[in-house]
């Protein structure tokens, strides 16, 4: 169980990336839903000890992960949004290199360990090629390798999704499930189909607040009757935004069709809609807006 | 278009950090070498630090090194494009391959030049600064920079851009490139190494990229006052040198235009490799689990410092930085055995101490550069987010750093040494000792580069960026050398300062070690320390702020970090209590500047007392008890004193060595009225006036000893093995005069208020007269001394030995002279090897270090043949024996005692006289040296000239005028040559360096290179124009005059007068413009071409022109007709040259030479292949290379 208090992070320079931030993660997979910039990475990177918050606590297990950082890095598995390689490592032989760094000092067993981990992530036959020359989505692969080396109890993914092409992406978030059951698992995104498709919990984040949080279904419920849709010319798409909350537009086949939020029927062609998690991320993106 | 690419090119390269660096690196090398005198780039003396040759000089050594600079520039254009993937974008625009390609490098051009800009401006804000002395600085001439600027060094850039571009182009790698640039300066070194020879400066002055060499010859026998006022001359060779190369910049610039592809390279397919189908191992149960035990910890620290290793040792940059250090050594080893006119073997020692010189830069750089990279590395490669979050612990991170640096550290050294045992090798020397490179270089050098590296390294976890780091690191090496030059000296404050241990083989390390490892130590500790801080303070993860690393420091410092924190604490105060006990309590702490002050002082406080009446030493008795191993030097001695004012003196002044301790002092019927304390001066009144004539006893007892070590400046003097002390070290004087303790450079006298120069009296002073060069408190003096040291030594002083004794552990030996003899000891004690021989009734003994039996037989035979030449020139030799006593390294001099000549190891004792005979260029130094030496038997202790204005001449040139005669002697009158060019050149290039002014021999104030090197060729023509036995005779007059006698003692004037008389008065002009003029000429031969006649013999013509000029003491010439018979000579083979001898020689007489172009006409028996006008330079010829040409048929 992971819980976050009244966590505060204000970089040099004065910006505020976290306020007051407050969440309790139990197992599985939590989803942290939010627009760049809104904390996430700075959230992220305060719970894998990586940086130290301006104020506020974070716990792990009975761990003062603040105090303790050291405590907690032997059960943390993290894969950063961004990392970079060295040149002329391979994957096998960076892989056994993290996993000396992780604790597995004993040759076999770390051998054990690393090739279990190139097959999970179906790098087995690239194991020897420079890190350097891999594509987005083995790059990727190789960082849930390193991530899930010596089971964490406590694994962090930070937007492990951008970037990759759909296969890559499915191959990626079905890695990612079958380990999410048994142990806490962060999955910071602001693709709302990543969490809807793994997440049994979530939170959306936005300018450094958490916004919302819950279970997706009863996120999506709480909207229930709220959402409506209509489909309407792109020319006039500007004058619906001033009359109504529209949280969302897309075309399809040509047309624009816009979502607004409104508490009973706005009337003028909108037709109610079940509300998806879309719905509830931007929704309370907007909300959020406005309140600022 | 291509203005545009080019600006666009400008700024990125402007805002890259490559720029600033190296503006920054550039700036503060220039402003460092022009503020401070300790640092020293090009020339100096009366050159002004802006004279126009000075810039010129200084901006053309720079831009040897900015060709990594350029190279950094334009190669970065070529590799960047691919390196980003960025080319394929810009190659789809509607861009031309030439606007494209040649955009850019002007561009990147016009940047690196705009970097190297630094240099002028720091040489032009160094001259304002307010602490450099105004006399070394020039008026400001923006025209001398711009020249230097655009006509010297922007071609070099341009052409260095070029040929690195075009380099860059053909293999798109910046490492393949930087390679090219190492193989290009070996290229450079050993091509200047093959063309040394003068003969060659044309042609290396036209193919010297940097022009160095144009320069060189261009400004040859520039004086100061030409280096101050001309530009080097944008004709001629140096025209030449910048045309051909200008040209070639441009056919490598065409040459990347023809090589430049404009298409992106196929990227490389993924290769399928082999093992790509091997099937996993399934694994078998669950997976294990990590463990956090000290086992995983130890296998994490191995691992990280395995990986640390694999990063420096695979990065191109080590290859660069070892191939770099590796030239560095090898530039400097290869030539460690070339002393400036000899060869000496290549002994582990010189070997050694070329290194500390040579490759204390690249230490630097790689310990500094490395720490920086190392500590900065997984945040530059993005991987610190995933390394930083598993759960190793930040110092399995901190020691292998330090570990790796240190070991690349280790490698540089082992390559210096290996570069120098293969030297060593291929110059066929092959005693090998390899603990003495491991003990005396590598541990010291790399425990000290360790340490600088940990300071780096702490530096750079806490800045904020790594240029920050670099920035900060440079400044400290700024600050340690600024630190030493305004006296702050102490190394219990200077980080990492142990000092250098001087090397010997005679004494090895010595006891110079002994403070060395005690600051070692105690920066050790401080090491420790800082790498447990760096490893407390460890940025990790994405932190950047110090503030929460500072508040976790408490946390992380709990337990074993604090533990050694708090020992290495321990260990420094401890060690810094003991070397503060050893540095400041046992030995009194001195600094530059304190010296100076002590200095300046003393000649305000004392100086007036110099002209105050004395009474004289008549009779000296010394018992010299030398204990080599404390080191300590304890002597009672007793003068006998004289009043020889014929006048009665009340008051004795009396003056030691600031070094030496008087125990006690004690003037017959006399008492103490003033106490100098710290300046050793004291004045003592008689209780009876001392009446003319009178003699009384002075009674002292004084101990030079050093406890424990020193800051800086331990005893050289007493060492466990070759001590050689002398009597102003141990013993006291009587009265003031200059001879010591004075501030000499005029510059350090400005700055203390005192009188600019201190100079001797000048010839018309004939009060100066009174004195000898020697000592003013003596005139010829009876000695008794009696020296003793530990059992295993042999104690040697000047006189002949009465006794000899062995008595608990100590061996005594007592000395006695049969006549007066100069009041000048030496006291030496060593474990020697001894050869004895004889010439007639006179013992000739070599006390030698067994290990350097070399040059021993070569030391008797010209002891003998020098007793052969003088004792018929110039009359008896006055003793029964003559010894030659070898001391260490730690000093490169020989010098003449009464019957006793000690010798530095390193010009007497290691020459390499098959080395020697073999090249043409180099002179038999030892014969020369001890000729010398033995000359001064007569010149200076049979004769000893005033102390004024000429004293010099008398003794240092008449022991040259010995020495030649002796080469004369033993190498024939042909062979000359080289011994009088290799004077001429020293005295020539010395000129340019002159600090005060330049005097006619007759009126030379102790300068080396008039007395011995002008002196030399002077006498040698002189000789030979007025015949030996004139000279000769005059030389044996003013011995029969002065031999032995006290005051009034003869000055040059005396010699000249003698001179003139016996020479005649056709040489009177002659004798004035060699002796009391500074006489110039300038010979050449222009061409020689000869005829067959009917009879079989050979006309031949030789057309040459003539110059002769006077010059002032700054160096300004003014034109004088001249009209000397000069010799010409006509020869087989060319003299100078291997293989050159009297057989070669066809013709040689003098025949008569006016000013300007003349042709000269010989008649031969054989056909000349060469032919010249003075051609063993006897003529003071500012160019001594152009006197002899090749003959032609027609």
């Amino acid at each position: 169980m992971l819980s976050i208090e009244n966590l505060i992070h204000v970089y040099p320079g004065g910006v505020r990336a976290l306020d007051n931030v407050s969440l309790e993660i139990g197992q599985g997979m939590f989803g942290l839903l939010g627009p760049n910039g809104a904390g996430k990475s700075t959230l992220m990177r305060d719970i894998a000890t990586l940086q130290t918050p301006t104020s506020g606590s974070i716990r792990f297990d009975g761990i003062d992960v603040v105090r303790d950082p050291e405590k907690l890095r032997r059960v943390l598995g993290y894969l950063p949004q961004d990392f970079g390689v060295y040149p002329r490592v391979s994957a096998y032989d960076m892989l056994d290199h993290m996993a000396v760094l992780k604790g597995f000092g004993k040759a076999g067993e770390r051998r054990t360990v690393v090739e279990a981990l190139l097959n999970q992530t179906n790098l087995w036959n690239v194991r020897k090629k420079a890190i350097a020359g891999f594509s987005g989505g083995m790059r990727q692969r190789f960082g849930i390798a390193q991530a899930l080396i010596g089971k964490p109890s406590l694994l962090i993914v930070d937007e492990p999704t951008a970037g990759l092409d759909p296969e890559e992406r499915n191959r990626f978030l079905n890695l990612l499930s079958e380990v999410g059951e048994s142990v806490v698992v962060i999955l910071s995104t602001h693709i709302v189909e990543d969490v809807s498709e793994l997440c049994s919990r979530m939170a959306i984040i936005a300018n450094g607040r958490i916004v919302a949080a819950g279970k997706p279904a009863e996120l999506t419920a709480s909207l229930k009757g709220h959402i409506w849709k209509k489909i309407v010319p792109k020319t006039e798409l500007d004058a619906y935004r001033a009359k109504y909350t529209v949280i969302l537009s897309r075309l399809v086949g040509g047309q624009t069709m816009i979502h607004v939020a409104a508490q009973s029927d706005p009337g003028d062609g909108f037709a109610p809609v079940d509300a998806g998690l879309e719905d509830v991320y931007f929704a309370t993106l907007d909300r959020n807006r406005r309140a600022a | 278009m291509f203005a545009k690419i080019a600006r666009f090119e400008f700024r990125y390269q402007l805002s890259s950090p490559v720029f600033w660096v190296s503006f920054g690196i550039f700036f503060l090398l220039t402003f460092l070498a022009v503020v401070t005198p300790e640092i020293q780039i090009g020339s100096r003396g009366n050159t002004h630090v802006n004279a126009p040759f000075a810039i010129v000089e200084i901006l053309q050594i720079f831009s040897v090194f900015a060709i990594f600079l350029m190279t950094a520039f334009v190669a970065n254009v070529v590799v960047r494009d691919d390196d980003t993937g960025y080319g394929s974008i810009i190659r789809a625009t509607p861009v031309t391959k030439f606007d494209y390609l040649f955009g850019r490098f002007a561009g990147a051009f016009v940047a690196g030049a705009l970097a190297f800009a630094s240099v002028p401006i720091a040489i032009l804000i160094g001259t304002l600064m307010p602490w450099v002395d105004p006399m070394k600085v020039g008026a400001f001439h923006l025209n001398d920079y711009l020249y230097a600027y655009f006509v010297v060094a922007i071609p070099t850039l341009f052409l260095t851009g070029a040929i690195f571009f075009a380099l860059a182009t053909a293999t798109r790698s910046m490492l393949a490139t930087y390679v090219g640039v190492v193989a290009f300066l070996v290229l450079y070194f050993v091509m200047n190494a093959l063309f040394s020879k003068p003969e060659f400066d044309h042609i290396t002055g036209l193919l010297d990229p940097f022009a160095l060499g144009a320069v060189q010859e261009a400004t040859k026998y520039w004086t100061a006052s030409d280096r101050n006022t001309l530009l080097v001359p944008l004709s001629g060779i140096m025209a030449e040198n910048r045309a051909i190369w200008i040209g070639i910049a441009v056919v490598m610039l065409g040459v990347a235009f023809w090589l430049y592809r404009f298409q992106a390279r196929a990227s490389g397919t993924d290769r399928k490799t082999k093992d790509a189908a091997e099937a996993p191992r399934a694994a078998s149960g669950p997976l294990p689990a990590p463990s956090f035990g000290a086992a995983a910890t130890r296998t994490q620290f191995l691992r990280w410092t395995r990986f640390e290793m694999g990063q420096v040792f695979k990065s191109p940059a080590f290859f660069v930085l070892m191939a770099l250090g590796a030239l560095n050594s090898f530039g400097g080893l290869w030539y460690a055995d070339h002393q400036a006119d000899f060869t000496v073997y290549p002994v582990t020692h010189i070997m050694i101490t070329t290194l500390f010189g040579a490759f204390a830069i690249i230490e630097f750089i790689v310990a500094i550069y490395y720490a920086g990279e190392l500590v900065w590395r997984e945040r530059d490669r993005r991987t610190h987010e995933m390394i930083d979050s598993t759960p190793v612990p930040d110092w399995v991170f901190v020691v292998p750093k330090i570990a790796a640096i240190a070991l690349v550290l280790f490698s540089t050294f082992l390559i210096a040494v290996a570069v120098a045992i293969a030297v060593q090798t291929v110059k066929g020397y092959t005693q090998y000792e390899l603990g003495h490179y491991l003990l005396w270089y590598i541990l010291p050098e790399t425990l000290s580069a360790t340490l600088l590296a940990v300071l780096s390294i702490f530096v750079q976890a806490l800045s904020p960026h790594k240029y920050v780091g670099w920035g900060v690191m440079a400044l400290f090496l700024v600050a340690t050398l600024t630190f030493n030059t305004i006296g702050f000296q102490d190394r219990l404050y200077l980080y990492n300062a142990m000092g250098q241990v001087p090397l010997s083989d005679m004494n090895g390390e010595g006891k110079f070690w002994i403070g060395r490892d005690w600051f070692a130590f105690y920066w050790s500790s401080c090491a420790v320390i800082l790498a447990v801080l760096a490893y407390a303070l460890w940025r990790r993860g994405s932190e950047t702020r110090l503030a929460p690393r500072f508040r976790r420091l408490p946390h992380k410092l709990a337990g074993l970090p604090g533990v050694i924190v708090a020992c290495a604490a321990v260990a420094m105060i401890g060690s810094g209590s003991f070397i503060f006990y050893n540095t400041h309590v046992l030995n009194e702490f001195r600094s530059t500047k304190g010296d100076d002050q002590f200095s300046a002082d003393y000649e305000k406080a004392l100086l007036k007392f110099q002209h105050v009446p004395q009474p004289r030493i008549t009779d000296v008795t010394l018992d010299v008890s030398i204990y080599p191993h404390a080191p300590r030097v304890e002597t009672v001695g007793i003068y006998k004193i004289m009043n020889r004012t014929g006048k009665p003196l009340a008051q004795m002044h009396i003056r030691w060595d600031r070094d030496l301790a008087m125990k006690s002092l004690a003037i017959d019927g006399a008492h103490l009225v003033k106490d100098y304390g710290a300046f050793h001066y004291r004045i003592y009144a008689f209780d009876t006036a001392m009446a003319p004539n009178e003699t009384r006893l002075v009674h002292f007892d004084t101990v030079l000893q050093q406890k424990g070590f020193k800051n800086s400046g331990n005893t050289t003097r007493i060492v466990d093995n070759g001590t050689f002390v002398n009597n102003f070290e141990v013993t006291p004087g009587i009265g003031m005069d200059q001879s010591f303790g004075l501030l000499t450079d005029p510059v350090k006298r400005r700055r203390y208020g005192l009188p600019g120069e201190l100079r001797p009296p000048k010839l018309e002073d004939d009060a100066a007269r009174a004195n000898n060069f020697i000592r003013h408190d003596s005139d010829w003096v009876n000695s008794d001394i009696t020296v003793s040291t530990v059992a295993d030594q042999i104690p040697i002083a000047p006189g002949y030995k009465v006794s000899e004794t062995v008595a608990d552990g100590r061996r005594t030996a007592r000395f006695k002279s049969d006549s007066p003899i100069l009041p000048f000891f030496s006291m030496q004690s060593a474990a020697y090897a001894v050869k004895h021989a004889k010439w007639h009734n006179v013992d000739i003994a070599i006390y030698y270090y067994p290990g350097h039996p070399y040059d021993v037989d070569r030391m008797i035979h010209a002891l003998q043949a020098g007793f052969d030449v003088y004792t018929k020139a110039f009359g008896p030799y006055q003793f029964r024996q003559i010894r030659i006593l070898e001391f260490p390294d730690y000093a490169g001099f020989a010098q003449s005692f009464a019957n006793t000549i000690p010798y530095s190891e390193s010009i007497g004792f290691i020459q390499d006289s098959k080395a020697v005979a073999k090249d043409p260029e180099k002179i038999d130094m030892v014969t020369y040296v001890t000729a010398h030496e033995l000359g001064h038997q007569w010149w200076a202790h049979q004769v000893i000239g005033a102390d004024m204005q000429g004293d010099t001449m008398l003794d240092e040139t008449f022991a040259q005028y010995s020495a030649m005669l002796v080469m004369e002697h033993l190498y024939g009158p042909n062979q000359i040559r080289k011994f009088l060019k290799s004077e001429l050149e020293q005295y020539l290039k010395a000129r340019g360096g002159e600090e005060i002014e330049e005097l006619p021999l007759e009126r030379v104030e102790n300068q080396g290179y008039i007395h011995y090197a002008k002196g030399a060729v002077i006498m040698y023509r002189l000789k030979d124009t007025v015949g030996e036995d004139v000279v000769d005779r005059s030389l044996r007059k003013l011995l029969a005059q002065y031999k032995f006698k006290p005051a009034p003692y003869p000055s040059s004037k005396d010699f000249i007068k003698i001179l003139r008389h016996e020479a005649g008065p056709k040489y009177d002009a002659l004798i004035t413009d060699l002796f009391q003029k500074i006489t110039i000429y300038d010979l050449k031969a222009v061409d020689a071409h000869y005829t067959t006649r009917a009879d079989g013999k050979y006309d031949l013509a030789l057309t040459v022109t003539a110059h002769k000029f006077y010059a002032d003491g700054k160096g300004k010439e003014t034109e004088s007709p001249m009209n000397e018979n000069v010799p010409i000579g006509a020869f087989l083979s060319k003299p100078g040259e291997k293989g050159f001898g009297d057989s070669k020689v066809i013709d040689y007489q003098r025949m008569a030479v006016h000013s300007g172009k003349q042709v000269i006409h010989l008649t031969l028996d054989k056909a000349p292949a060469f032919a010249g006008i003075d051609p063993y330079n006897e003529w003071i010829d500012r160019n001594s290379d152009d006197n002899i040409l090749a003959a032609s048929a027609g």
